[in-house]
């Protein structure tokens, strides 16, 4: 079993889901193309995204 | 005789409003209809028939009394649990906020408008219902999630639907199925009894055959009326990449036809950090997604499971991130809609998939259609902004395209402002294609 494979069984099993092989492949080619996206939060720096509150129903104050 | 449901949302109002069609008629006849026609696109697969008389009999005199319409499962009705594209009844039965707005003005439901299992998916295929259809072929998408509600239009089967709009899902099925869909401005109805209460990117959508009949759903669905004014002499902002760059050539052409036709004045306009906003939107997303419970867990398809499952891996270091890329896009798109009155670009990256081979081929290469759906869409389930799909016409392959604009905060009256004046420079000519299961 590859490292994925081991980690993702082992995480699935604390909340009670058992993975087949062919959904476990799926599983991971999805989780790497998410993963390729959000590594990119980790590339900005972040004193140019302040945290600021968020009130989706309105344009955000101006600052 | 004109069938009844070949009337627009607009004209059954008023034929009952004067007497020359009763309530009573009308929904025989959508009834009927829904009888005769929806077994090839499944997209009202419930039919209240004997709770639709009930309706009628408690109906209040609203500006919407008697009209039809059906309600998509991701809403809890008074007589029936929301199940979510599910075969579990997940939120009791209730009047769900959405509902009493449309109920208080008059319509009548008669029935459950299909949706992608859970909502997460743009093809609606997956539904514990079976697969919804596209009305100009069946062998083609509806679009999802709300793919049922934008099918049933399209077929007109009714004249109207409430949809739902986390990433896309009221605007991707009326762009493959050639009719309008409108998401509102996050929260600006009640929630409860809603799926969307639980993720910061849902709103309701309304879905119609034109921006006449969208404006008088979601001037109920508001409470307020939104008067219509000139469309005309508007400024609309053309963000290129990737919104236009990366989508199949007959879907730009014929966008870029329809905005030529309207004669607005047109810019190019840059929003700042719009290349993190897919990062942002997943970031958030997976964190409110979780995994629902073991007995709904075991009836979902294999991919909703894999895709549930493979966020549950998701490191949760991306969410502050995402939250912070999030407020910066914020502040973006208002900046940038401080120059113009809408942003545009294709609603979809081509026209529907079909429902054996539901991937696309753009310039970034061939890819499962849910992911440039989901990118053309998201900006404002992230930002909270309105957006509608209005249709602009056919592809080689008789499929329909839809023009997105994504308007300022509380602007949904201009986007049908915008979305009527497209209909009246093009003589009605896109609204008023027919799919071949409507004629």
């Amino acid at each position: 079993m590859s490292n994925f494979e081991d980690w993702a069984r082992a995480t699935y099993r604390q909340v009670g889901i058992e993975v087949g092989e062919n959904e476990l492949v799926l599983i991971e080619m999805i989780y790497a193309g998410a993963l390729g996206q959000l590594e990119m939060l980790d590339r900005i720096n972040l004193e140019e995204f302040p945290a600021r509150g968020i009130d989706l129903r309105h344009a955000p104050k101006a600052t | 005789m004109t069938h009844p449901q070949d009337l627009s949302l607009r004209q059954q109002a008023e034929a009952i409003r004067h007497g020359d069609l009763s309530a009573k008629e009308l929904l025989e006849a959508t009834l009927e209809r829904l009888r005769s026609r929806d077994s090839s696109i499944n997209s009202t697969p419930v039919i209240f028939d004997e709770l639709s008389q009930v309706q009628i009999s408690q109906a209040p005199a609203g500006p919407l009394f008697g009209v039809p319409i059906t309600v998509k499962d991701m809403f809890a009705l008074p007589w029936r649990a929301a199940r979510n594209g599910t075969s579990l009844n997940l939120i009791p039965a209730g009047a769900s906020g959405p509902y009493r707005n449309l109920r208080d003005a008059g319509v009548i439901v008669v029935g459950v408008a299909n949706q992608h299992e859970l909502g997460i998916g743009s093809t609606g295929i997956y539904s514990a219902y079976g697969a919804m259809r596209n009305p100009w072929n069946p062998l083609h998408c509806a679009g999802g999630s709300s793919g049922g509600s934008a099918a049933a239009v399209g077929a007109h089967l009714v004249a109207g639907s409430l949809a739902s709009d986390s990433g896309g899902s009221t605007r991707i099925p009326a762009s493959f199925c050639g009719v309008v869909g409108l998401k509102l401005t996050y929260g600006s109805v009640p929630y409860d009894g809603y799926f969307g209460a639980a993720t910061t990117f849902s709103a309701p959508g309304l879905v119609a055959r034109d921006g006449g009949d969208t404006r008088m759903l979601t001037a109920a669905m508001l409470q307020r009326p939104l008067p219509q004014q000139s469309g005309s002499g508007l400024r609309v902002g053309l963000v290129r990449e990737p919104y236009w760059n990366d989508v199949d050539h007959e879907a730009a052409d014929l966008c870029t036809m329809a905005l030529k036709l309207a004669g607005w004045k047109v810019s190019e306009v840059k929003i700042e950090n719009l290349e993190l906003a897919g990062a942002a939107f997943l970031g958030r997303l997976i964190a409110e997604a979780g995994i629902p419970s073991s007995e709904v867990f075991a009836t979902l398809s294999e991919p909703t499971r894999a895709l549930l499952l493979a966020g549950m891996l998701a490191p949760a270091r991306f969410v502050p991130r995402a939250d912070r890329v999030r407020a910066a896009v914020r502040y973006s798109l208002a900046a940038a809609l401080e120059t113009v009155d809408f942003l545009a670009w294709p609603t979809t990256p081509g026209c529907a998939p079909t429902l054996e081979d539901p991937w696309v081929t753009i310039p970034s290469g061939r890819t499962p259609v849910d992911v440039p759906n989901v990118r053309q869409n998201s900006l404002a389930n992230l930002t909270g902004a309105p957006a509608i799909s209005i249709p602009v016409g056919l592809s080689a392959s008789a499929l329909p395209i839809g023009l997105q604009l994504l308007g300022p905060w509380g602007s949904e009256a201009r986007l049908l402002d915008a979305a009527e004046h497209i209909e009246r420079v093009s003589d009605r000519a896109f609204v008023s294609l027919l799919a071949p299961l409507a004629r």
